[in-house]
């Protein structure tokens, strides 16, 4: 009964969103992705890592953790109930520096890999629809990127940018190393798309190009676009700490993880101090883990022909 | 079995691509905000100086004249001489010194990931959703997400700091003077070339723990690759009938099924030789290896831009000629490609 006067009570929009809920839960492709527990606890990894960096963002004061500790704190404390993860060299705690980094991993990560997609997607659509020189011009451009080695490209791509802009010239060289791959995945879905019929009936009916583009060939292409990013994202996020780690990133004293590991590799490691690698290096890795974890449950999702095998 | 011409079209595919990339470096370096002639003359020379230095260097040419001279040099592989890292010395001397030391930590790492990833995927395909299935896949999807700039670290550590078993740093211990019987650049052949079995154990030690840094992450992309490859070519028709004729199923899966599912894996290997020289430059500079990657960080730190051209050049050249062998070796496992 009581359900009844709620339907009742709902507003087209609300039964417009519930359409859509109902929609996605239904979606092969997403009951698929939930009756895989390693894609599980990938959604799980960053959800919580999601959740530490917007705590970081709102509740830990960068200025504070920047600031030297010595007098204040013990210097070089190994982890203790009191310091958990210890503190480096300037008696800085590490835990909220290592919290806080996690927020740079996330902001950073998201916008190269949204840039990075934007762009391959642009390129990769323009290319397969327009094709011949369009096409070529595009794609031989994007194979002379593909033919560098990525992080040694992007380590060439970083000296382009002045200093000053810390990580985001890390941001701008990762974005134009990783367009490639988002083009050529979109190339070859939108060829795909555009051989249907509904295409030529769209163009027939007087449908100006971007709007072909935009209404029908991106909408029937974001599945590969969309796996593709989440396998991406690990990666960005191990390639902007490896640009940090290697001294091509984040400012020194910002609390990025590449950056610390950096510090505790060349500062930590021959004098044993273990937790200034462990824990920043221990965040990293869980936060790129989750989402390969989901990434390959997104594949095999999309590609179900891995799990027939297994019926 | 594989025809020169289908070789030849592929090298001659290649040329284009490398103008191309030769093109992007030059344009990098032109766009990079440094300038060249302040860093060789120094912050205090007279202006006159620097104008001296631009006009030795062709600086003051058109940037079209530049670029083509740029295009002749480099392809005869002429970078002119080092800036700062080692003045005097041309990039060619420099980069004949160093690449072999990336090359030889490259070739251990692949030798590392080949050798248990290819047999691991197999296993896992085999024994699809056993529990040696799951720690496997598992074990690979850790392996491509742990950074080399974390376990080699973590491994330095427990090896060298706690256990104390093998050497944290460098390719050979200082005691040893291995240039004095330097024949190919690769310390784990020369010392044996010389006989001088104390020095090879000692290069050895110190190759362990680098290597299998980067071996781990290469084991794991071939293991992956392995098992889905595996799991794909089971399912056909040909395996169904050759357990119908009463094979063994090992002698199967090893007989038909392992050729047949290199393909994809040998693209992987491939590819990802492409991580494994960016992977250089990460274990180089966590285990102060000097290799041609701890080079390239260091010239672009201090701006010595023939040596960057040089080393960046010569990362794209590898990374080409590997994409060409795969190609190539594509052809002779599935004949068909070639047309």
């Amino acid at each position: 009964m009581s359900t009844e006067t709620k339907t009742t009570t709902e507003t087209p929009a609300e039964m417009g969103e519930r359409g859509l809920i109902d929609r996605f839960r239904a979606s092969p492709f997403v009951s698929r992705l939930l009756s895989n527990r390693l894609a599980l606890a990938g959604i799980a990894i960053i959800v919580a890592m999601v959740v530490i960096a917007i705590y970081a963002r709102l509740f830990i004061d960068l200025e504070v953790i920047s600031q030297s500790q010595l007098g204040t704190n013990p210097n070089r404390a190994a982890p203790s109930v009191e310091y958990l993860f210890g503190t480096d060299g300037q008696a800085r705690s590490l835990l909220p520096r290592v919290a806080y980094g996690a927020w740079y991993a996330m902001l950073f990560g998201t916008v190269t890999v949204a840039a990075s997609t934007a762009l391959g997607v642009g390129l990769g659509i323009i290319a397969a629809y327009y094709g011949d020189v369009t096409d070529n011009v595009i794609m031989r451009t994007m194979d002379v990127l593909l033919a560098f080695p990525s992080l040694l490209l992007a380590l060439a791509l970083v000296a382009i940018f002045p200093d000053e802009l810390g990580l985001w010239r890390a941001v701008a060289a990762l974005t134009l190393v990783y367009t490639p791959r988002f083009a050529r995945v979109v190339r070859g879905a939108a060829l795909t798309v555009l051989e249907n019929e509904y295409i030529d009936a769209t163009v027939a009916l007087g449908a100006a190009d971007p709007r072909v583009l935009v209404r029908h060939v991106l909408p029937n292409c974001l599945a590969p676009i969309t796996v593709q990013s989440t396998l991406n994202f690990g990666l960005a996020i191990i390639d902007l700490a490896a640009l940090s780690f290697l001294g091509f990133g984040a400012e020194a004293g910002t609390p990025s993880w590449g950056l610390m590991l950096s510090n505790g590799v060349s500062q930590g490691l021959l004098t044993g101090i273990w937790w200034w690698s462990f824990f920043p290096g221990l965040f990293l890795a869980l936060t790129v883990l989750g989402f390969n974890l989901l990434g390959d449950g997104m594949r095999d999702a999309l590609d179900p022909r891995m799990r027939e095998a297994v019926d | 079995m594989i025809s020169t011409r289908f070789v030849l079209k592929r090298l001659l595919l290649l040329v284009p691509v490398l103008v191309g990339v030769a093109s992007l470096v030059f344009s990098i370096l032109h766009l990079s905000p440094g300038d060249p002639a302040l860093t060789i003359a120094g912050e205090r020379a007279s202006e006159e100086f620097v104008r001296q230095v631009e006009e030795s260097l062709g600086l003051n040419d058109p940037i079209w004249v530049q670029y083509g001279r740029f295009l002749a040099d480099a392809a005869q592989f002429q970078f002119g001489e080092s800036f700062i890292i080692q003045r005097n010395t041309t990039v060619r001397e420099v980069l004949a010194n160093k690449l072999p030391v990336t090359l030889e930590l490259a070739l251990y790492g692949q030798l590392i990931g080949i050798s248990l990833g290819i047999p691991l995927g197999i296993l896992s395909a085999v024994k699809q959703d056993s529990i040696t299935d799951h720690l496997t896949r598992i074990g690979a999807l850790a392996g491509i997400s742990v950074p080399i700039f974390w376990s080699g670290p973590l491994l330095i550590l427990l090896f060298a700091q706690v256990l104390g078993l093998l050497p944290t740093s460098g390719r050979i211990s200082v005691l040893y003077n291995v240039e004095a019987i330097r024949v190919t650049g690769l310390v784990t052949i020369d010392t044996l070339i010389a006989g001088e079995l104390d020095m090879f154990v000692s290069a050895v030690r110190h190759m362990i723990l680098p290597a299998s840094v980067i071996g781990v992450y290469s084991m794991a992309l071939i293991s992956r690759m392995m098992r889905s490859s595996m799991l794909e070519v089971i399912r056909q028709d040909y395996m169904r009938t050759a357990r119908a004729k009463g094979q063994g199923s090992k002698i199967t899966v090893l007989k038909h099924g392992f050729r047949n599912a290199m393909i994809p894996v040998i693209t992987v290997i491939g590819i990802q030789f492409g991580g494994l020289l960016g992977g250089a430059v990460l274990t180089e500079t966590v285990f102060a290896i000097g290799g041609i990657g701890t080079l390239l960080v260091e010239a672009i730190k201090v701006g010595d831009y023939p040596i960057v051209q040089g080393t960046v050049l010569t990362f794209a050249f590898l990374f080409t000629l590997v994409n060409l062998g795969v190609d190539i070796t594509y052809s002779i496992l599935d004949p068909r490609i070639e047309q």
